[in-house]
């Protein structure tokens, strides 16, 4: 009797572990996103770990980047990308309790969404890290307000995006992009009114993913050692032309 | 209830859903499905070479029809298996547009039981092949000067005439729309068919190439430099295959000894090049031989 009463007590810890179990992957699937300022008089927001080695990216204005040329660590190393959530960097100035969760939400949802579509060609995006994957970790960076409630304006804001190796954290390539592509746009909060900056708003954003995926083409550009090396050494297994005559 | 779906199955086969397809008899070579989709072409020694190595590795056997290179995946592997590397006469039905053959009797034959003039002949005659070397040399090299190769991708080619077929494998979806477009406005190129395989990139085909690349990079560097490699390591749902070119036997050997112990790998097909080996292959032509691989036809 008391083993059965001692069972049952046993099962119902079970189930009281299980559901506070249940209950804390539910609270850690969602994690509160956090929103950051940029500490005054910064140059950069501090959203990498390491600035170093930033430099003009040859054929893109107001953008500063950096790409690994170690043979071991370089872009080539890698085939895929997980893209992480986007995040918000206030400016220095900024009055943090006016950015709403919705317009929060809705600037870096849309952003995500554009990487993913411009990067995937490059590094197809994937779920998880892991060998050869890359972890793409950005930023919206100097978001203000606009003069209206709940709008926000994305006129000097500035993108910081960085590639990881995926397990390891190791920095990869940097960009910071400056280019004021969001002047004069501003989100809103759903009025009809907002709609039409809305809509340059989220030309900026895709113009934003497609620079960034301009910077990986430009890194992933065969040098004209290894472009030499890639044409001798390339042959195909089919069939091998004989000259017409 | 059971009437209506009585009508309705006699309704499919009347209008052709559940018909059959009617049994056809054509001339084959049984090949592996590795060397059926990267060496399509004539039927050269070398293919025969590769296509029983990588047979005798554990690759699928499928049949080649030779009419119009089409590969079919066919119900009875146990019935060309052993036939690998031979030409046959096969009978079954063949549904195109899968790929696939439902097999109901083959027969061994040669060559020269392929009457003249039949256009299963095609396949045989290296000079349905003859092109303007300088057409190929032209796709060579902008296929090579792809950006997002890996030592992971491995895109082929086959050139009938004006006809290009392209073949191989990739890890990324736009290389596959890249090479398509690289080579559709050659001047010379009249068609191209897109035959190469996209890979998936699930973990554990990611830990085996990782795995791969690491021990192949430990003790045969010398083949890898910053943005590729000589070597290509095609990874497919847990099967490795060795692409590329090295210079010795024993550095093949080596790259595949050391694949074979990638953990999680089943299957290691050693389809590399040994490129000295080749130029003297192309003088003695022994049949069957790996280095024939890539001789001249």
């Amino acid at each position: 009797m008391s083993t059965k009463i001692l069972e049952f007590t046993f099962t119902g810890a079970n189930v009281a572990v299980a559901l506070l179990i249940f209950t804390m992957a539910g609270c850690s699937r969602a994690p509160k996103p956090t929103v950051k300022k940029i500490p005054a008089n910064a140059e950069f927001s501090g959203f990498f770990k390491s600035y170093a080695n930033l430099k003009p990216v040859e054929g893109m204005d107001g953008a500063l980047g950096y790409a690994a040329t170690d043979a071991q660590k370089n872009l080539h190393k890698y085939i895929a990308c997980v893209i992480d959530p986007v995040e918000v960097y206030l400016a220095s100035n900024a009055d943090d309790a006016k950015l709403t969760e919705s317009t929060r939400s809705a600037a870096t949802e849309y952003f995500r969404a554009a990487l993913v579509k411009s990067v995937s060609g490059a590094y197809p995006v994937v779920e998880q890290a892991g060998p050869l994957v890359l972890r793409l970790r950005s930023a919206v960076v100097g978001v203000d307000f606009g003069g209206e409630a709940d709008t926000v304006n994305i006129g000097k804001v500035r993108i910081e995006m960085e590639l990881l190796n995926s397990e390891t954290g190791e920095q990869i390539a940097t960009l910071v992009d400056k280019e004021s592509l969001g002047d004069g746009t501003e989100i809103g909060s759903g009025n009809p009114a907002r709609q039409e900056k809305w809509a340059a708003a989220r030309r900026a954003f895709d113009g934003w993913a497609d620079r960034v995926r301009d910077f990986l083409n430009a890194s992933n550009e065969l040098s004209a050692e290894d472009a030499d090396r890639a044409d001798k050494s390339y042959q195909p297994y089919g069939a091998v032309a004989v000259a017409a005559k | 209830m059971k009437n209506a779906l009585l009508s309705f199955v006699a309704l499919m086969s009347t209008s052709g859903m559940f018909a059959a397809q009617p049994a056809e008899t054509f001339h084959a070579y049984a090949d592996s499905d590795i060397c059926a989709r990267l060496m399509l072409g004539p039927i050269t020694e070398s293919r025969v070479g590769c296509s029983l190595s990588t047979v005798k590795d554990g690759a699928n056997p499928v049949l080649i029809r030779l009419q119009n290179n089409l590969v079919l995946d066919v119900n009875k592997k146990k019935m060309i298996d052993p036939l690998v590397g031979q030409f046959l006469l096969a009978t079954g039905e063949v549904k195109a547009k899968n790929g696939t053959m439902k097999l109901a009797e083959v027969s061994p034959q040669q060559a020269k039981d392929i009457p003249a003039g039949d256009p299963a002949r095609k396949l045989l005659d290296a000079r349905t092949y003859k092109t303007d070397a300088k057409l190929h040399e032209k796709i060579r090299h902008e296929l090579a000067m792809m950006p997002y190769i890996s030592e992971f991708d491995f895109i082929s080619f086959s050139l009938m005439g004006s006809d290009l077929i392209l073949t191989g494998w990739t890890v990324r979806d736009t290389n596959r729309s890249e090479a398509y477009n690289r080579v559709k406005n050659i001047e010379g190129v009249t068609s191209v068919v897109n035959n190469i395989d996209v890979l998936p990139l699930g973990s554990n085909d990611m830990q085996i190439r990782a795995g791969a690349r690491a021990q192949l990079q430990q003790s045969l560097s010398r083949y890898f430099w910053g943005s590729g490699s000589d070597i290509k390591i095609v990874v497919k749902n847990g099967d490795i295959i060795l692409l590329g070119s090295v210079s010795t036997k024993a550095d093949s050997d080596i790259a595949f000894i050391k694949c074979n112990s990638v953990q999680g790998a089943f299957h290691v097909f050693n389809l590399l090049r040994v490129v000295n080996q080749v130029k003297s292959a192309e003088k003695t032509q022994r049949p069957g031989s790996k280095t024939n691989v890539h001789k001249n036809t």
